[in-house]
């Protein structure tokens, strides 16, 4: 008797987990607006992350921005001309959360990792070198000339 | 139930929570969080040894017990073992290494080709414009000091940086001018501590000996006349952790070692008053990496290599200075920047002897 309780118990424990994680696996995020990403930098953009060159630097003692190409499915704010554009984020190794420092201070956000696919909301400012004095991982630098976005802010987005 | 049964038990179940409890408790943080369970990634790509890795790689860097705990483990390994975790090698007398600049002077290293062709083809473009180079390796740390690393090095080792004095030969013979710090600092090595103890980086005496060396090298050549701009100094005193031992990710570790306090001398124009500022329209350039940083943009401002090159050339300088990245991103940026280039007669390029093997993005020919 005690015995199948037990696996009764532990049968339910396991179900309710599972239906967690599917319901977990299932929903967006809660909302990909905030009073950052709606004004921050000049440009916000709904974009899907359509590359990420490479590995990211695994390095302890260097700070530094790594450029990722997105395709444009959104521009809620300022003025694009194209549909494919590449924008730098600091330390993409960290989570957006708590990605500040004390040398940069103006980037943030919900995003906690990086995926190749996914949906991201940001608000971008060009030229990156203005925003960002620091090292700038660009793999798109012999075959892409034109301006690189600095992510302010970047939080999971939703499809438009 | 005996006592056995009871011991027996508490240890079976203390085994099971150490294998499985991190492992379980991550996805239910991660629901209760409102994200997907991290270990659902596992699906999210072929299960091919490089995903794997990287997959449990991430899964220790991001779970939440780990970085919970990591930091007091570290802890306990320094206080037992003195272990600093993978990055830092601990030295002797309250000295501490960055791994890679060790790495650099004891394991063998084939890439010296590859930076060759980088610095003569940055040199021939600057040439073509009619600007002189001045490449600047810095010595890193364990070269100078390597008796601070390891006991069995006995004072007056002779040169240990044998990759980096191969490589200054080389340029040389290419017709690269350079600067040797490397000797300079080991003729200076005993008198002054040259380097910080706790950070990879020179002290604010051993910079300040690089800024004059490269400042009379400048002038001897006939490259740089001397500006009219007059500056001062004005003593500050900081104290900080030094890099290698934030490295350790542990503030428990940081609690536990008292911060080294450094006296920097702050470049300070006389005319103004102002602490010295870089300016677009210098005849000289100066490329580099964190060993430009330290003093200049981090505390105290405006007392680290380009300021007192600054002090010792008369005029404000133009800089592009990036941490870890004067192998190939100073260049990628500069290519970025062309009009930086703009009356420029000299491009002094420092960068860390390590780097000539670990430089982030390696030595690649930028075209300008």
């Amino acid at each position: 008797m005690g015995r199948a309780l037990n696996w009764r118990t532990l049968r339910v424990a396991l179900l309710c987990l599972g239906i967690g994680v599917f319901a977990s696996c299932s929903k967006g995020p809660a909302s990909d607006v905030d009073d950052k990403v709606t004004t921050l930098g000049d440009t916000e953009v709904t974009a899907q992350l359509e590359e990420i060159k490479g590995e990211f630097a695994d390095q302890t003692n260097y700070d530094y921005a790594f450029v990722m190409k997105y395709k444009v499915l959104k521009v809620h704010r300022g003025k694009l001309d194209t549909d494919t554009i590449y924008v730098g984020h600091y330390n993409p190794l960290t989570p957006r959360a708590t990605v500040a420092d004390e040398r940069v201070k103006d980037v943030g956000g919900t995003l906690k990792k990086f995926r190749v696919g996914d949906i991201h909301r940001m608000a971008l400012a060009a030229p990156m070198d203005d925003f960002f004095m620091g090292g700038i991982i660009n793999r798109y630098f012999d075959e892409y000339k034109g301006p690189v976005y600095w992510a302010h802010w970047t939080n999971p987005g939703v499809k438009p | 139930m005996s006592k056995k049964h009871i011991l027996h038990g508490f240890l079976v179940a203390a085994f099971l929570v150490l294998l499985f409890g991190v492992g379980l408790s991550q996805p239910i943080l991660d629901i209760v969080q409102g994200e997907r369970p991290q270990v659902l990634e596992v699906f999210s790509a072929p299960p091919t040894e490089k995903n794997l890795r990287a997959y449990e790689k991430e899964m220790e860097d991001t779970s939440t017990i780990v970085q919970t705990v990591r930091p007091y483990m570290q802890y306990a390994h320094f206080l037992g073992l003195k272990d600093l975790g993978k990055d830092v090698l601990a030295g002797r007398d309250g000295w501490y290494f960055y791994k890679p600049d060790v790495q650099f002077l004891i394991e063998p290293w084939s890439g010296q080709e590859q930076v060759l062709a980088a610095i003569r083809a940055f040199h021939d473009t600057l040439a073509a414009q009619g600007i002189q180079l001045l490449v600047v390796p810095a010595p890193g740390k364990p070269s100078i000091y390597p008796e601070k690393f390891s006991a069995r090095v006995q004072p007056g080792h002779g040169a240990v940086s044998r990759h980096s004095r191969e490589m200054l030969a080389r340029l040389v013979e290419a017709g690269v001018d350079c600067v040797d710090l490397f000797t300079l600092f080991e003729q200076n090595s005993a008198t002054t501590s040259l380097y910080l103890k706790q950070d990879t980086h020179w002290s604010p005496e051993g910079m300040r000996l690089a800024a004059q060396e490269v400042a009379a090298d400048l002038q001897r050549r006939g490259w740089v006349t001397k500006g009219a701009v007059k500056y001062m100094f004005k003593p500050v005193t900081i104290e900080r952790h030094g890099d290698v031992l934030r490295m350790a990710r542990s503030p428990q570790i940081l609690a536990a070692i008292p911060p080294e306090s450094t006296t920097c001398k702050q470049v300070v124009r006389e005319d103004t008053g102002q602490p010295y500022e870089d300016s677009a329209d210098s005849d000289v350039l100066v490329l580099g990496d964190s060993f430009l940083r330290i003093y200049e943009r981090d505390e105290p401002h405006a007392a680290g290599f380009t300021a007192h090159l600054a002090q010792q050339l008369g005029m404000p300088l133009t800089t592009i200075i990036n941490d870890g990245g004067a192998s190939t991103l100073v260049r990628q940026e500069l290519s970025r920047k062309p009009q930086l280039l703009q009356n420029k007669k000299v491009v002094v390029w420092e960068f860390v002897e390590r780097d000539l093997r670990f430089g982030t993005e390696g030595w690649q020919v930028v075209p300008l």
